[in-house]
């Protein structure tokens, strides 16, 4: 019904709407808050919102990859908080350096351990990983008895709260990652055979791709970047926390379907994903700057989500209509 | 020949079951021998009072998942229930206030499948992020209703008998909410074997395009199974707030996780399709039975966290290998 009452001129509107719905809500946000007198537009402000997107980013940029090859991963918010404490624990033990070696290699371990279910198996990516979640959280526990845990070392916690010049680390630590993922992703043949595996995966393995072997190495990715996050997270707070992450994996799974990668798998990318994510640090932004209850952002945050899938969704239907 | 046929499948259907079964029986029986004051007639009223909440919930997540999508929306719905149901007890009257409070599961319900119909979602991972996005909403609008405090069912004092019997009552031997659950399970279980519609549901899971085709009206389906969620999510609810006597507005944090593990740990998948109640009956039964033989035998609750997982894992490879 809507196709026939809608112009050519507002049908192209709603086209490139409903491609990039989550760049044009942040937009609609930035032009909003420039009619309101508050410290937004601010180099500190701005800078602050990049800092506490970029551990979320960091996040979404392993799970892109498990999503692209037609999988996903709930597992992150357990690996996070279990790569944090370990590290943690490891840290007053060994130099910085190995401790941080030895939080990725269990973040790649466990991921090697989800690809191993999801991908040789071939059991159901959501609640396999969503069980391994429940797993680590428990093991998490048990290690700390539930408290936060603290370093004694100060330089640990420089990682996550330096800045060089005015740019705080974390920032610098996303965007390397972002380009060395967006490097594989787009210009290496693992990266181009991710595609084709979350396409049709019996048409790559047709086409001799070693499936099993890539997407395994996607799940790995993904734990590695979720064991990144986690231990950057404890850096920041200079504490490992089994209570980290409990409500992270389903948002980062959320703000990558959000920033446009399709559940479906095989489409999206890895700047999609970014500003996916980016999409929920600015809304919270622009509500803490406007003085609006916390609660109530829970509602404003929640609409936006719905919101931005539903046009997702309704994209597709619309286009499964006219074919 | 055919008769031995027969026999074969039936032992193997017993089979699919039997390992889930044999699971609790081995758990219960070395509960009982390490720790006999399982069988004390206080612990077994006590297994029925915590079997009530999560049993409802996954009854009504049993429906969604066998027509092939997702619920996530529970934990809000149960926190908001919860808490209008509370404060209504007061000004309202008790029988109408739980009729409000079910109207608003199934309101909440109703409305999933409205946002997740005209969008035109067909599969469960779509799903599942709105229905995530509608638990934040849910969620959010029982904290603002509550203004983030806990209400205490002592504080009422206009009577809450209905909620007392609901939570600490029981006829003969049984609790009270185990038998409003065993009520449950029989419709719901004469609607899934009996009815058209509850036909319908297994033909949408299987396969929607197939269904359509055939004459089975999808949309109607996927709204019924959206709706008995959000009453059985409801029911939920007020039986877990009458247990605990107190209605926080994040009551229903995890529900959502453990009512899909306790379906899929029964054995309905999550493909669709696929699946029965008396199946979801065997999973809550683990889920609750597992708790409560770990804290009989003074497991720590943090084990019980890492033991779920494992089983849920170990549940869902098994039931895949079988079928590869």
């Amino acid at each position: 019904m809507d196709t026939k009452t809608a112009s050519p001129f507002g049908g192209r509107i709603i086209k490139l709407a409903t491609r990039q719905k989550a760049f044009i809500a942040i937009i609609a946000m930035l032009v909003v808050m420039i009619f309101f007198d508050t410290k937004f537009y601010t180099v500190y402000n701005l800078l602050d919102l990049l800092k506490s997107a970029s551990i979320n980013e960091i996040f979404a940029f392993g799970v892109t990859l498990t999503i692209i090859c037609g999988g996903c991963d709930l597992s992150i918010g357990g690996t996070m908080g279990l790569a944090g404490i370990v590290t943690v624990m490891l840290i007053d033990h060994m130099p910085i350096p190995f401790a941080i070696v030895c939080g990725l290699g269990l973040g790649a371990f466990i991921g090697f351990i989800n690809g191993f279910f999801v991908v040789h198996q071939k059991t159901e990516p959501f609640i396999i990983t969503l069980g391994m979640g429940m797993l680590l959280k428990g093991i998490s526990q048990q290690l700390t008895d539930a408290h936060p845990i603290s370093s004694k070392n100060p330089n640990f916690m420089m990682i996550g709260n330096g800045k060089a010049g005015v740019v705080p680390n974390l920032v610098i630590i996303m965007i390397i990652v972002m380009l060395i993922m967006y490097y594989i992703l787009r210009y290496t043949q693992f990266g181009r055979n991710c595609y084709a595996i979350g396409g049709d995966y019996d048409v790559a393995v047709y086409s001799g791709i070693n499936a099993v072997r890539i997407k395994w190495a996607a799940y790995v990715i993904c734990g590695i970047t979720a064991a990144l996050g986690g231990i950057l997270l404890s850096a920041r707070l200079n504490s490992g926390s089994s209570n980290y992450g409990d409500t992270t994996a389903l948002m980062v799974n959320c703000g990558v379907v959000v920033g446009g990668t399709s559940f479906a798998g095989g489409i999206g990318g890895i700047f999609q994903s970014a500003i996916g994510i980016l999409v929920f640090s600015v809304l919270e932004n622009c509500l803490n700057m406007l003085g609006i209850d916390a609660y109530i952002q829970q509602v404003f945050k929640g609409v936006v989500i719905v919101s931005i899938i539903w046009l997702d969704c309704f994209g597709r239907k619309r286009k499964r209509e006219v074919v | 020949m055919g008769l031995q046929i027969n026999h074969r499948s039936v032992i193997k259907a017993l089979f699919k079951d039997y390992l889930i079964l044999v699971a609790i029986i081995a758990l219960v029986f070395v509960t009982i021998i390490f720790e006999p004051k399982f069988l004390s007639s206080a612990n077994l009223t006590n297994i029925m009072r915590q079997f009530g909440p999560l049993s409802m919930v996954s009854l009504g997540m049993t429906f969604v998942i066998i027509g092939g999508f997702i619920d996530l929306s529970v934990a809000g719905i149960m926190s908001l229930v919860a808490v209008i149901t509370v404060s209504l007890i007061e000004p309202a009257g008790q029988f109408p206030a739980l009729i409000a409070g079910l109207c608003i599961g199934a309101a909440a319900g109703y409305l999933n499948s409205a946002v997740i119909l005209t969008c035109g979602a067909l599969t469960s991972a779509e799903a599942l992020f709105i229905t995530f996005g509608m638990s934040t909403v849910y969620g959010a609008l029982a904290l603002i209703f509550s203004k983030g405090a806990t209400q205490h069912m002592s504080w009422i004092t206009s009577g809450t008998w209905v909620y007392d019997a609901i939570g600490q009552g029981s006829v003969g031997f049984l609790s009270v909410s185990f038998v409003v659950f065993l009520l449950c399970l029989f419709i719901l279980y004469i609607f899934q074997q009996k009815t058209y519609l509850g036909r319908a549901v297994f033909l949408t899971g299987c396969n929607k395009t197939a269904a359509e085709l055939s004459g089975v009206h999808v949309k109607r389906s996927i709204r019924l199974i959206y709706t008995i969620s959000g009453i059985m999510t409801a029911a939920g609810s007020i039986m877990l707030f009458s247990r605990v006597t107190t209605a926080s507005p994040v009551i229903g944090k995890n529900y959502e996780t453990n009512a899909i593990l306790a379906v899929v740990v029964g054995g309905t998948t999550l493909r669709g399709g696929e699946g029965s109640v008396l199946r979801t009956v065997l999973g809550v039964m683990l889920v609750t039975l597992l708790s409560n033989c770990m804290n009989m035998l003074g497991v720590s609750t943090f084990m019980q966290t890492v033991l779920k997982g494992a089983i849920l894992i170990i549940a869902i490879w098994l039931d895949n290998r079988k079928e590869s």
